[in-house]
């Protein structure tokens, strides 16, 4: 079967086939039995059934799955196989298989190792040895010969590594190993990817006698890899190539991931067609870059597609150096003061222990800073001088401030960027006509050029440059009349900045401006970190340690066992050295796979005399199709048997029955739709009592406790009624209806004040309600209790009304803080009438409220004043029984005494309450009034 | 696989006669319409609501010439200057012939239903006698017993049919049915309506009036075969093998109800009723449109009304 990717084990079983017509004709002839039923009318059915043909055989269709279901088991048993494995024979006394292990190999590794193991399998058929050596071992690694299961094994264990592959070692020693056989062939299993010193090796592998060549290499190479990660002044720009065999236009996205592994920048990278490089940006904020830990190409999981970076992408230092004497007392004038307060956020700040400069300034150098801010310095001494010129040629940043120092101290062509007159210009001084100078908008060649020039900033002295051809260009910032107000200009690697004005607040606002801010953290961008950790430098012996390691998946993984320090002055990547950061907790070295000229050069199939059986990486594909075919006929089976049923009727007979199963289903199917539809109701904001809490708090209410007698619940609404009623006409509060409140369910928050008449036939309300009402007390509502039994208390003063012993156990489950009776200077005595006393329908019974503090100069205030207001107030007067009316507005209870006055008094008595409740001890400040006007002397 | 339907067991007498009464309970006394029966009068208890021959008053009414002089009520008579007659109620009985089918077809029961045709026949047959004897009426079974007038008439029935020679009951014999009485039949009518018409045409000459009672199984009206299916006839053990039964369900449908159709058409015509009663029904419902049927004159041949 040549068409088919098919053969068959037992292909005799296949004349099987030719019983099929015996079977059709067998099946022909047994129709299925009828089903027998008694039918009474039959007569009238027969007058029917004269008109139909009785069928007497099976329907062609059931012949038909039965002859397939026959054919079916028949192939199955002739032992098919799809895809069967083409056999790529060694034909020589032993194989040597070469196979490339390198960084590119990690993607499809499984695959190589297929066909290696294909392979092995072959020469294990024809009983030769095999020699496995992989590119990228470390060469003691043993290649054998080996018989086929120990290569096997050899192979299983073999993994891909990040390292560049070594092929002139491995060759070289597949070359030995062959050397006692006559006629060995040899297979290459290349990565593809052409590295140095592949012509000898591949002369050294194939140059004494070989029986023949299996070359076996991807047909395509789409690994890329990242050759070069700089951080730009406006970007971090990463740098990939692919091979040359690629040439197809293709997008990659890279990612740049912190120290955690964290995905924090995105970047796109084109090449276009034919293009074997391309470069993306990560336009992301300074700040960001420096976090920056590894960039890697997202889908390419292999070691070329990730770079570590080292502190050369880091947090800059920045060296601070004064000649002021540093003035504790005095922060605010220090020199550096603005200076370090604007850049402790993005720079770390190193500063000399020594004033003196001849000192401080190789301290400082010896850190290493990107960047060094120099405050007022006029002559930098000769012995530092030139170590802070080459400082500065090598890549560091100076920034320099005027000051009077720098002003007297003359020029210094090298370590600032113009030339200087000498003296200072005072602008806008009491002897001068000029105005202090704002800042104009900044030259679009400066490194400001996107910031907005700052309105606020005034310049009242600066010292001046020499105007010159270069000033223009290298000036940074100028003031509103053309001099230059920073200045900047490169000196070989670095660059010089001056500031032509103070870095403290003398001689101009800038440096308490934000812009301040902004134009240093600019100039820091600007900087490069100085400080990379060489090995020549600071590590003593040995090298770096390895750190962390690029695995050969492209995950940062901690290194293995055979990873051997970076010695200093080593820059190839080798199984020894393999990719990664070396180093330890206080710096690191960046390792990469690839520098930053390298390329992807496809690897050409050496030319040789051999003969060659190119083949390409694929799986073991063959599939038994024993199995497949089997359940197949088995499920030819299963529709026999139900179009047997089917024709006899099993069916047709409960459709009744059907329909109510697929109801049954249909319902099931409804209920899970309904219980998923469920949640999403549920997770709507709306809350079904919103209503009633917008009700509640578009306006202010008084709310009473309802308690459940209907009675106590009249009075306390009737009460409130009136309450409100009063203050709607004596006050400008205007409070809407009374709102009964159960403590047990509704939400309390909602008013400022609760009444709460006690009921001692009441149920006691349960502990979480009392919790709630707490809860309420603790978040600044006030609960007004009335027991309502001020004529009730017997003569006996140890007894308690049944009201008060009910309070008491209310009041025994909540927090009550210290109490008094409202003392004469209470705010609330004061806080709308002047009210001595609380009445309601009785006198006599205190208010109590919670204990003020009595203050020591309490004798020439005229009221006492506490923070927030008492969350709890007791009477027994009644107060609800004074204020209520009914619906015409007269009162409902009489008064006792019945004194027309009491009912007013208690009216003003709750307005107090009222007004108390909603403006707190702001009241207390109101009647301070009069004294602070008669201190003021009016 | 368990077939539709089934050939019941012959139900016996007895636990007939006791369903036979639960639903008669439910049916009020019936009055057979007998206004043309004066030739077979014979007294029952059962006023007719009129003048006649009975033990029950009636009305007064003023002596006329010709009438006897002993009808004469003295009593009312000397109350005033007139001479008053006292008239009775008329007090008849009426002979209603019983009678339902035994043969094999009847004892067919399908899955739908809940008792077979044969059991529901003899039940409906029962309450009637039940029903009927309640009211005084003479009943009778062709062929095996002459009318009688009996308290227990249904139960005397019912001994009478267990001691009935078996195989007795394929086609009645009419020969003691007179005019003017009532025969009540009970049978499934799967015959030809020609043949139907042909063993009923007798008692169309004599004049009686027939009140057809079908039985019907529900699976006999819908037909709900499917597949490869045989059928066999109870009664002549005939066999027929249908391929799909399902395709001939739609002709079978129409000549089964043409048949009905037809029969009670012809029924109407005579003057007599057709009442059809499925046994996946209650058997109530049969009885009430007989009760009603018997107890209106269907308006053929009643002059004397």
């Amino acid at each position: 079967m040549s068409w088919l990717p098919l053969s068959f084990g037992a292909p005799l079983v296949l004349a099987g086939l030719l019983a099929l017509p015996l079977i059709w004709w067998l099946l022909r002839l047994t129709p299925p039995k009828p089903q027998t039923e008694t039918f009474p009318p039959l007569k009238i059915l027969a007058r029917v059934l004269r008109k139909e043909e009785t069928p007497h055989s099976s329907p062609w269709w059931l012949t038909l799955l039965r002859l397939l279901m026959a054919a079916l088991i028949i192939f199955a048993l002739a032992d098919p196989v799809f895809n069967p494995r083409e056999r790529m024979s060694a034909s020589g006394d032993a194989v040597a298989i070469v196979l490339d292990n390198g960084w590119s190999t990690a993607p499809d590794w499984e695959r190589r190792v297929a066909t290696a193991e294909r392979l092995i399998t072959d020469a294990s058929a024809a009983g030769i040895p095999v020699v496995l050596a992989l590119t990228a071992e470390p060469p003691s690694t043993e290649i054998g010969p080996f018989e086929a299961q120990a290569a096997l094994d050899h192979l299983r264990a073999a993994a891909p590594r990040p390292v560049p592959v070594d092929r002139p070692t491995a060759f070289g020693r597949v070359a030995e190993a062959l050397a006692g056989f006559a006629a060995p062939s040899v297979a290459v299993l290349a990565d593809g990817l052409a590295a140095e010193g592949d012509e000898q090796a591949f002369a050294a592998l194939l140059g004494n006698a070989r029986s023949n060549l299996i070359w076996i290499a991807p047909e395509q190479i789409t690994s890329l890899a990242l050759t070069a990660a700089d951080n730009e002044v406006d970007g971090f720009r990463v740098t990939a190539v692919r091979s040359s065999a690629d040439p197809a236009p293709r997008t990659v996205t890279a990612g740049a991931f912190d120290e955690r592994g964290r995905r924090i920048a995105d970047a796109t990278l084109g090449f276009g067609p034919g293009e074997t490089m391309a470069t993306g940006d990560f336009t992301v904020p300074f700040e960001l870059r420096n976090d920056f830990a590894s960039v890697a190409i997202d889908g390419e999981p292999q070691a070329g597609a990730v770079r570590v970076l080292d502190e050369n992408a880091k947090r800059r230092r920045v060296g601070l150096l004064s000649q002021a004497e540093a003035d504790q007392a005095q922060p605010l004038l220090s020199p550096l003061f603005y200076i370090r307060k604007a850049m402790q956020p993005f720079a770390d700040l190193v500063e000399p222990t020594s004033a003196d400069l001849a000192q401080a300034i190789p301290q400082l150098l010896e850190q290493r800073p990107a960047m060094i801010v120099m405050a007022d310095v006029g002559v930098v001494p000769d012995g530092a001088r030139q170590a802070l010129i080459d400082w500065v040629e090598q890549g560091g940043t100076l920034v320099r401030f005027a000051g009077s120092r720098l002003a007297a101290a003359g020029n210094d062509e090298v370590l600032l960027p113009v030339p200087l007159r000498l003296g200072e210009r005072a602008l806008g001084g009491a002897l001068s006509w000029t105005e202090p100078q704002t800042v104009r908008e900044f030259p679009a060649t400066g490194p400001f050029a996107d910031l907005a020039p700052p309105s606020e900033v005034t310049v009242t002295r600066q010292v001046l440059a020499e105007p010159n051809a270069e000033l223009a260009e290298r000036t940074w910032a100028t003031l509103a009349d053309g001099t230059p107000l920073i200045t900047g200009t490169r000196r070989g690697e670095g660059s010089v900045v001056l500031f032509h004005v103070t870095p403290e607040a003398t001689w101009s606002n800038l440096p308490i401006s934000g812009t301040f801010v902004e134009m240093l953290r600019r100039v820091v961008q600007l900087s490069r970190n100085q400080g990379r950790l060489d090995a020549n430098a600071e590590t003593s012996g040995g090298g770096l340690p390895p750190f962390r390691m690029i695995g050969a998946d492209g995950v940062l993984v901690p290194p293995p066992a055979d990873a051997r320090p970076l010695e200093p002055g080593v820059a190839r990547v080798s199984i020894e050295n393999p990719p990664g950061l070396y180093g330890g907790d206080e710096g690191v070295v960046a390792h990469n796979l690839l520098n930053k000229d390298a390329q992807l050069v496809a690897l050409a199939r050496p030319e040789t005399g051999l003969p060659v059986t190119e083949a390409s990486y694929a799986f073991d594909q063959a599939r038994d199709l024993r199995g497949p075919l089997f359940a197949l006929a088995a499920l030819l089976m299963v529709l026999d048997t139900l179009a047997v049923l089917w024709m006899g009727g099993a069916f047709a007979r409960r459709p009744r029955r059907t329909g109510v199963a697929v109801a049954a289903a249909a319902l099931v199917a409804f209920a899970f739709g309904l219980a998923t539809f469920a949640n999403p109701t549920q997770a709507q904001d709306s809350q079904p009592d919103d209503q009633a809490a917008i009700e509640a708090i578009s306006t202010t209410r008084i709310a009473y406790v309802i308690t459940g007698n209907s009675s106590v619940d009249a009075i306390s609404r009737a009460g409130m009624t009136g309450l409100t009623q009063f203050l709607i006409d004596k006050t400008a509060l205007e409070p809407g209806e009374p709102a009964g409140v159960d403590i047990a369910t509704d939400e309390l928050s909602f008013y400022p004040l609760i009444y709460w008449p006690i009921d001692p036939d009441a149920a006691m309300p349960s502990p979480e309600a009392i919790a709630r009402v707490d809860a309420y007390m603790q978040g600044g509502g006030t609960v007004l209790f009335d027991t309502r039994d001020q004529y009730s208390t017997g003569f006996d003063m140890g007894s308690a009304t049944p009201a008060t012993q009910r309070l008491r156990d209310i009041l025994g489950n909540l927090n009550v803080p210290a109490l008094e009776p409202v003392p004469a200077d209470h705010v609330l005595t004061k806080a709308f009438f002047i009210v001595p006393e609380f009445y309601g329908r009785f006198t006599g019974s205190p208010l109590w409220v919670e204990a003020v503090p009595t203050s020591t100069e309490a004798a020439d205030r005229p009221v006492r004043t506490g923070d927030g207001v008492t969350p709890i107030m007791i009477t027994a007067n009644d107060l609800a029984g004074a204020w209520a009316v009914d619906a015409s507005g007269e009162p409902m209870l009489p008064t006792v005494p019945a004194d027309p006055m009491q009912r007013v008094y208690a009216l003003r008595g709750g307005v107090n309450i009222m007004m108390y409740m909603l403006t707190g001890n702001y009241k207390s400040d109101q009647v301070h009034v009069p004294v602070l006007l008669e201190r003021l002397g009016q | 696989m368990a077939g539709i339907g089934e050939v019941a067991p012959p139900v016996a007498s007895r636990d007939a006669l006791a369903r036979a009464r639960t639903r008669a309970a439910l049916v009020p006394d019936l009055l057979v319409e007998a206004r043309r029966v004066v030739n077979t009068v014979i007294s029952g208890w059962h006023g007719r609501r009129r003048r006649g021959v009975g033990e029950n008053f009636w009305q007064f009414r003023p002596f006329v010439e010709g009438d006897a002089v002993s009808r004469i009520d003295w009593r009312r008579s000397a109350r005033d200057e007139h001479t008053y007659i006292r008239d009775r109620e008329w007090e008849a009985a009426h002979t209603v012939w019983l009678w339902a089918d035994a043969s094999p077809s009847m004892l067919y029961k399908s899955k739908g239903a809940t008792v077979s045709k044969e059991s529901r026949a003899l039940v409906l047959t029962l309450a009637l006698a039940e029903l009927l004897s309640r009211s005084g009426e003479r009943i009778g079974w062709p062929g095996l017993t002459d009318p009688f007038t009996a308290r227990n008439g249904a139960e005397r029935l019912a001994t009478r049919l267990a001691y009935a020679p078996a195989g007795s009951g394929s086609r009645p014999d009419f020969i003691g049915v007179r005019r003017f009485s009532d025969v009540i039949l009970v049978s499934d009518f799967l015959d030809t309506p020609d043949e139907a018409m042909q063993w009923l045409d007798p008692l169309m000459r004599r004049g009686v009036r027939a009140h057809l009672i079908e039985i019907a199984d529900p699976a006999e009206e819908s037909f709900p075969y499917a597949g490869r299916t045989e059928f066999q006839d109870p009664e002549s053990g005939e066999r027929l093998t249908a391929g799909r039964a399902e395709t001939l369900a739609a002709d079978y449908r129409n000549l089964y109800l043409a048949r009905r159709a037809e029969l009670a058409s012809w029924a109407k015509r005579q003057g007599w009723s057709y009442t059809v009663n499925h046994t996946d029904r209650l058997a109530s419902e049969a009885l009430v449109k007989i009760h009603l049927a018997l107890s209106t004159d269907a308006g053929l041949g009643s002059a004397g009304a």
